[in-house]
């Protein structure tokens, strides 16, 4: 026999990210095992403490505490226009408002430079009640350059323009940025393709105006099976449309060209109104 | 991987640049960089960049990696090779030649190099020669070997400075050839031989004597400039326009000084030109200018005086005023249960009675004059009126003395027993007041006199009265009466009698009494009015004491005249005012007395109530002073010290007295009209007035209807309620009723069994109940509390003999609760079991740099990032002599591979030569050759 698990502690690394996916393969089977029987331990005693909790309380209506392996939705925002320069001695990031001289200078189009766009959009995912309720996945962004980064969740982005500028401009540096006080990473830059970060059992979905499926947000969502995970892909540059190279479903959800940030909260909203997150 | 790979990369590329660098130095640099490519199709493959960043220009990025490696190569070749080569020798050739070992000259600078250097040589052997037409000969003798002795040494003792010169000049030559290269040499030395010492010290004398000028110069026209200031100056001030600016004292005074100063100036010009540095000694004095211009500096201006204000700001202030009033009083209202912050506001006199309520003495009061609100009455003007009213008040005194002292003792009699306690406190201060007075003033000494004797009468008198008092008690009734018909004749004896101006302030009700009882109501106020003016707070400190005294007799007075029995209202009325004003400015004194009267009336109804038979409703001078108290003290409080016990006690009476006849009822209605106007403003719940007007609604019921209300019914029981208001005819006529008419009606009037009265009083009971209902409609129970009532209402309005006004105003009211109730019933919110709000998951913040720069490091320990930063570039270095080494490596055992091949190639040839040899002797020796034909061939 090789020593007790028990004496092994826990592992060091949560297994949970796609990111080391080829670590999880090398888990060995007996360990996994052994985990798996632990965890239908755990789980059982817990329900069975739980149920007593409801006999007490008979009538009244407990509200399920983990919400871990509820379905959620994933947000890509494609295409966002976050670009850094070398203005002068400085990186900045591109900006028609600021850099149109120097934009118009190097051959390119000022409108395209708009990472207000992308600003708004990450708020609005980040501050929906989606979000609140622990039911927002993930949250990755493309810039129009082809560099893939992934925000977390818990992150509360700058709500100033200027910083927000800032924390860009360093992401697109450095690589990654990470939390106030700890080593845990928010802001990482990742590897291309995102689909591979995305879930099996996901349903992505694209939107764009020029799209001739025209559906309602609302009854659309209430028709997807429950267990589903939803992929939305929106755009965030300033015209143009995303590539459906792979979004399953390319939808139009209203007869006015929308920005960004409101589309988002349309698709939040229906969310919530399908989950019942007041 | 790909980093090493890219760290290679940028490795290498620094090394090409270094190559670069150094080739550039030379002048050939041109020539290769212009033949350069072409050689290898490799190197023109350049490097791709990874990331586009716009707007960036990366020298290093854009380099060609073949080139690079080919030029590494070659590099080894040059010494690494070498150097290998040479390992094996023991001997070297080292190339000595000038410029050989300098790679970078061409084949024309090294033929100069040469050249100077020969030329130097020669010079360093013609050292002590010459400088002759026939240098040119000599050096060319010079130059083929000659040696320095064969010359002859030339005239040395000749001329001693040349010689020495010379030799300077020599020795100078020799110093820069030791110091400089070759090139700079001959021309450095020819400026320095231009210096000789002499030369230097010439030039030091002239520069020091061309200094000296010029700082004379200097001086000079510093003096005319100086010169021409001062007369400017006398001519500014001779001229008007200096005048204008300045006062005329001043201006004298600098008159003065200029005249001095041109006589000064003329005398110094001479010392000017004689002793130039006299100046600074006359400086040492303070001069007279300097002074005058401090002087003038320090000067007053005119300041500007404060905005005279607009209406509107005069409004504006007002109304701030009133906030702020307001404010206060909301805070009071509020959270006056923990007194601690309003210790702080020492004009919060409240707060200081809440604090020690117990302290009887007046005396501590000295710092409340702040809130006397009389104080727009300035000093001068109550001075001034002072003075008048006391230039009339000596004749008038004597008449006005003198008045009446026989009602005193009857006064006496007529006050209740409450009083005594107030009367003992007046009477120490009386006492005090008396030294006081004979301190006092000089001119009035008559008044004062006699003033004493009354006093000192009426203290007696009162001593007696006490004793009598005791033993009097139940005879008062009879004395009363008596009292008051002799009082009727006297007023109407001396109702045309004249009021004296300057009054002091009365210190008994007797002596009060006594001064305004033969007077009209007005006369009385306007008394009230000139002593409250004569001993005005503000005027003089003891007065204070004095109108303390003085509020008592007139509280007193003020019960006296509520309990007369033909109710003398109108005076009534016109008292309170002053009553008001007076317990503003001593407010501590006031809620004093207010809440001694009040202990006594409560210790008054306990007894009463003990009593059966006697009725224990409060008296009508009891409501009286109920009612002008809540007019004096602020009713909104949360807690205050007079306030809360009145309130208490009025719903004390409320619950606790037995309703027997119908004026018990009038005056029970009448004290619920009075609890509604304080807790208007407090918003106060005092259920006892609700119950109780409840009980009055009940009591208009029918006996059979009444069972029903199960609730009440122990409540009846104590109150022994029979249907007092139930209306039994149907014709009845409801007029308002007056309540000092009722209270004067005895109690067995048949009045009070009237229909009318019952109506009425219904009506009154219906409107305070309204009141009610709009005060409370705030509060979350107002349904539970106003819904029985509404239920008793319907029910009333069943009822067969109900006027139809009162129906309609019955529904009315039952109607605006049930609205009300409605409202509470719409906005009331279902109980909730764990009613816990979701918790949002919870957010951090990344942390990031404003203006980040790429690799620099945002270590907040300077010196951990730089032991970082070190420790990167060990490691880096270290990488990089590794990667060195190993191609190092590389190349050396590929030279030593060529070398091993070549010489495997030369070995394999020599044998194949060899072998050749042997096999062609072989074949030869074979056939037979040997020997014979061919050898003997050869050797011919």
């Amino acid at each position: 026999m090789v020593r007790a698990y028990k004496v092994k502690g826990e592992k060091r690394k949560k297994k949970g990210e796609n990111y080391d996916k080829e670590e999880e393969i090398e888990v060995p089977l007996e360990e996994e095992e052994s985990t798996k029987r632990m965890k239908t331990e755990h789980t059982a005693a817990d329900t069975e403490a739980a149920e007593r909790v409801v006999d007490l309380l008979s009538g009244i209506p407990v509200v399920a505490a983990d919400q871990t392996n509820k379905a959620g939705v994933i947000f890509i925002i494609e295409r966002a226009s976050l670009e850094i320069a070398k203005i002068g001695k400085t990186y900045q990031l591109l900006n028609s408002d600021e850099h149109s001289n120097f934009l118009k200078k190097n051959g390119r189009n000022p409108s395209d430079y708009r990472p207000d766009i992308a600003h708004q959009a990450m708020l609005s995912i980040l501050d929906s009640r989606v979000n609140k309720a622990g039911r927002l996945k993930a949250l990755y962004v493309r810039t129009e350059k082809g560099v893939l980064f992934e925000v977390k969740p818990h992150v509360r982005i700058p709500r100033t323009f200027k910083r927000f500028a800032g924390i860009m401009l360093q992401l697109l540096q450095k690589l990654s940025i990470t939390a106030v006080g700890k080593r845990e990473k928010l802001l990482r830059v990742i590897k291309n393709p995102v689909t591979q970060y995305l879930p099996i059992d996901c349903r992505k979905i694209g939107f764009s105006h020029s799209s001739e499926k025209l559906v309602d947000i609302q009854d659309y969502v209430n028709g997807v099976n429950n267990d589903t995970n939803l992929v939305f892909v929106v755009g965030a540059m300033a015209h143009g449309k995303i590539d459906k190279d792979y979004v399953e479903d390319y939808l139009s959800i209203s007869d006015y060209p929308l920005s960004a940030a409101y589309c988002i909260s349309m698709i939040t909203n229906a969310m919530e109104r399908k989950w019942k997150i007041l | 991987m790909a980093k090493t790979a890219k760290t290679s990369k940028s490795d290498s590329s620094s090394k090409k640049k270094k190559m670069k660098k150094s080739s550039k130095s030379g002048p050939k640099a041109k020539d290769m960089k212009l033949k350069a490519p072409k050689e290898n199709p490799f190197e023109t493959i350049w490097s791709r960049r990874k990331f586009d960043i716009l707007g960036k220009k990366r020298k290093g990025e854009q380099r060609r990696i073949g080139e690079a490696r080919s030029s590494a190569i070659e590099k080894r070749k040059k010494t690494l090779l070498k150097e290998y080569e040479q390992s094996a020798k023991s001997s070297m050739f080292v190339d000595k030649r000038i410029g050989e070992n300098d790679e970078g000259l061409g084949e024309f600078d090294k033929a100069i190099m040469r050249s100077q250097r020969e030329r130097q040589v020669k010079l360093k052997k013609n050292k002590y020669n010459l400088s002759d037409e026939d240098e040119e000969d000599f050096e060319i003798g010079a130059s083929l070997g000659r040696d320095d002795f064969d010359e002859e040494v030339p005239f040395d003792e000749d001329d001693e400075d040349y010689g020495r010169d010379d030799k300077s000049a020599i020795l100078g030559q020799l110093n820069s050839h030791g110091s400089q290269n070759a090139q700079a040499g001959p021309m450095e030395a020819e400026e320095n031989r231009k210096k000789s010492k002499k030369e230097v010290m010439e030039e030091i004398i002239q520069k020091s004597k061309f200094f000296k000028a010029q700082k004379a110069k200097d001086r000079e026209e510093n003096d005319e400039l100086t010169e021409q200031l001062d007369k400017d100056f006398t001519s500014l001030v001779n001229s008007k326009a200096l005048l204008s600016l300045t006062q005329p004292d001043k201006i004298h005074a600098l008159k003065a000084l200029v005249n001095k100063n041109i006589l000064v100036g003329n005398v110094k010009k001479d010392e000017v030109a004689e002793a130039p540095r006299k100046g600074p000694i006359g400086k040492e004095k303070p001069d007279t200018y300097e002074m005058l211009v401090s002087e003038m500096a320090l000067d007053i201006r005119a300041r500007p005086s404060n905005r005279t204000k607009t209406p509107e700001e005069i409004a504006q202030e007002e109304k701030e005023r009133l906030e702020l009033l307001e404010q206060e009083r909301q805070k009071r209202m509020a959270a006056a249960a923990d007194g601690s912050d309003e210790d702080g506001n020492a004009s919060d006199d409240d707060s200081k009675l809440i604090k020690d309520p117990r302290t009887i003495s007046g005396d501590d009061l000295g710092d409340d004059l702040e809130e006397a609100p009389r104080t727009k009455l300035g000093w001068i003007a109550e001075i001034l009126r002072k003075k008048e009213s006391e230039l009339e008040g000596e004749d008038a005194a004597s008449t006005g003395d003198s008045e009446s002292e026989e009602d005193d003792g009857e006064d006496e009699g007529s006050d209740d027993g409450e009083d005594e306690e107030s009367d003992e406190s007046d009477e120490e201060q009386g006492k005090t007041q008396t030294i006081k007075d004979w301190e006092q003033s000089d001119d009035d000494i008559i008044d004062t006199e006699e003033e004493d004797d009354d006093e000192g009468s009426g203290d007696d008198a009162k001593k007696v009265m006490k004793i009598k008092d005791h033993k009097q008690v139940a005879i008062k009734g009879k004395e009363v009466g008596t009292s008051q018909t002799k009082k009727e004749k006297t007023t109407v004896k001396h109702q045309q009698s004249e009021l004296p101006y300057t009054i002091e302030a009365p210190k008994t009700l007797e002596e009060f009494t006594s001064l305004i009882d033969n007077c009209s109501d007005d006369q009385v106020i306007e008394a009230i009015k000139r002593i409250r003016a004569f001993n005005a707070i503000t005027v003089a400190a003891e007065n204070k004491k004095k109108m303390q005294v003085f509020y008592g007799v007139l509280l007193q007075y003020f019960a006296v005249l509520a309990n007369k029995k033909p109710l003398n209202f109108k005076l009534l009325n016109l008292i309170v005012k002053p009553l008001m004003e007076m317990s503003a400015a001593t407010p501590y004194f006031a809620a004093i007395c207010a809440r001694q009267r009040l202990q006594r009336t409560r210790t008054q109804f306990c007894e009463d109530i003990k009593l059966t038979g006697k009725s224990s409703w409060p008296s009508l001078k009891t409501i009286f002073l109920l009612r002008l108290w809540s007019m004096i003290f602020p009713c909104s409080d949360f807690r205050h010290c007079v306030m809360t016990p009145a309130i208490l006690l009025m719903c004390e009476y409320l619950m606790r007295c037995p309703i027997i006849c119908g004026r018990d009822i009038a005056i029970a209605s009448f004290l619920c009209s009075l609890l509604l106007s304080v807790a208007k403003q407090s918003q106060k719940f005092c259920p006892e007035a609700i119950v109780f007007l409840q009980t009055l609604l009940m009591a208009a019921l029918d006996k059979e209807h009444r069972s029903e209300n199960i609730q009440l019914n122990n409540l009846m029981e104590i109150k022994e309620l029979e249907p007092l208001l139930c209306i039994r005819s149907s014709n009845v006529e409801m007029d308002s009723l007056d309540f000092l008419e009722l209270t004067d009606l005895p109690e067995d009037s048949q009045y009070f069994q009237s229909d009318n009265y019952r109506a009425s009083m219904l009506v009154t009971v219906l409107e305070t109940l309204q009141g009610f209902v709009n005060v409370y409609k705030e509060l979350i129970s107002f349904p539970e509390i106003f819904t029985p009532i509404s239920k008793l209402l319907c029910k009333l309005a069943g009822e067969n003999h109900i006027p139809d006004a009162l129906r309609e105003k019955m529904k009315d009211v039952s109607q605006l609760i049930d609205t009300k109730s409605q409202e509470h019933h719409m906005l009331r919110q279902p109980l909730k079991m764990r009613n816990k709000k979701p918790v949002p998951i919870r957010m951090v913040n990344p942390k990031f740099e404003e203006n980040y720069v790429k690799g620099r490091d945002y270590d907040p320990d300077r010196e951990r990032a730089e032991k970082k930063k070190l420790r990167k570039r060990i490691k880096e270095e270290a990488k990089g002599a590794v990667r060195e080494l190993r191609k190092d490596n590389e190349f050396l055992s590929k030279a030593k591979e060529r070398e091993r091949a070549l010489l495997a190639a030369e070995k394999a040839e020599k044998y194949g030569k060899n072998l050749a040899f042997l096999q062609e002797q072989e074949h030869a020796f074979k056939s037979g050759q040997l020997g014979k034909g061919k050898g003997q061939k050869r050797r011919r």
